[in-house]
């Protein structure tokens, strides 16, 4: 009886949107941080986290389902792939806003664009437009191949937003410990994909 | 299970996480808090010096300043809790200021 609702995409679309509720409501009632920082400082660093959580959950579903091929879970994820996708450019987005009302101007903005903390995450941000502009079914079926090509700039924006994690703040913890599964995951998939291959190889 | 077949890269992913936790840009130190300077007067002497201060913690034993330096650099800052002296100062991480230690 629960399939309907939970395979429906609006259940999906509302869950991923359930940790921006708390966020919104604080920006709109100015809520200070803990530290009493304004509201938009305050939120720059879940907002971000969310957006990193939502790219990583997007990249590691398919290498999971390379590793556990019958999970019907992970076949259920692959259909929703975009969702999460989505949701990590939505979160990315309200990341970026969040700080361009914080910074106040385009001066003090440029001003720091060159640390190496601040232009990966912008890069990451550029990337990110493309990939989610060609999510539609639509732009999947008119662009064939060279879709795939787009949307493997994904990897180049997650080293991105690695950097970024990183440098903003001069602090590894964190971000290796959202970052180093995906790592490993992807090198299961490069080991395993160079191992199928050097098999057929060995067949012909 | 499939996935035991790769126990190192496993270790690897669950392990390494733990190894590299590091906090926070600096560590003042060790000093009374009896002596400390107050948030407030801190404030006061920054924006006198024409900061703009937009919040103070504690941290690694120090008073971590959060604002905009006289230059309008958005920046962290860790002063020192009794003197209130920087010791240093990171613009997203990128040093800018860095105290000579002589001691």
């Amino acid at each position: 009886m629960l399939k309907p609702i939970i395979d429906h995409r609006y259940f999906l679309w509302g869950l991923l949107a359930i940790p921006s509720i708390p966020m919104i409501a604080a920006l709109i009632a100015g809520t200070p941080g803990e530290n009493g920082q304004p509201v938009t400082e305050a939120l720059l660093h879940p907002t971000g986290e969310f957006s990193a959580r939502f790219l990583i959950i997007t990249m590691i579903i398919t290498p999971l389902r390379m590793i556990f091929p019958n999970a019907a879970f992970w076949r259920w994820m692959m259909k929703r792939r975009r969702y999460f996708g989505m949701a990590a450019f939505f979160y990315a987005l309200f990341h970026t806003l969040l700080y361009i009302l914080d910074m106040g101007s385009l001066q003090a903005i440029l001003g720091e664009f060159l640390a190496l903390g601040i232009w990966t995450g912008w890069l990451a941000m550029l990337i990110f437009i493309p990939l989610a502009v060609t999510s539609t079914d639509r732009a999947v079926r008119k662009m064939g191949a060279r879709w795939k090509t787009l949307q493997r700039t994904v990897y180049v924006a997650a080293f991105a937003t690695l950097l970024h994690w990183i440098f903003v703040h001069n602090n590894f913890g964190p971000a290796l410990v959202h970052f180093v599964p995906l790592a490993g995951l992807e090198a299961y998939r490069i080991f395993h994909n160079t191992r199928r291959r050097i098999g057929k190889k060995q067949e012909a | 299970m499939h996935f035991l077949k790769f126990p190192s890269l496993t270790a690897i992913a669950f392990v390494l996480p733990f190894c590299a936790s590091a906090t926070g840009l600096y560590q003042c130190e060790t000093t009374l808090k009896s002596e400390w300077i107050s948030k407030e007067a801190l404030t006061e002497k920054l924006e006198g010096q024409g900061w703009v201060v937009r919040f103070v913690k504690e941290d690694g034993g120090c008073w971590e300043v959060y604002g905009n330096t006289p230059e309008g650099k958005r920046v962290e800052g860790y002063f020192h809790p009794v003197t209130g002296e920087p010791k240093i100062i990171a613009q997203r991480g990128r040093v800018i200021f860095k105290a000579n230690e002589q001691n």
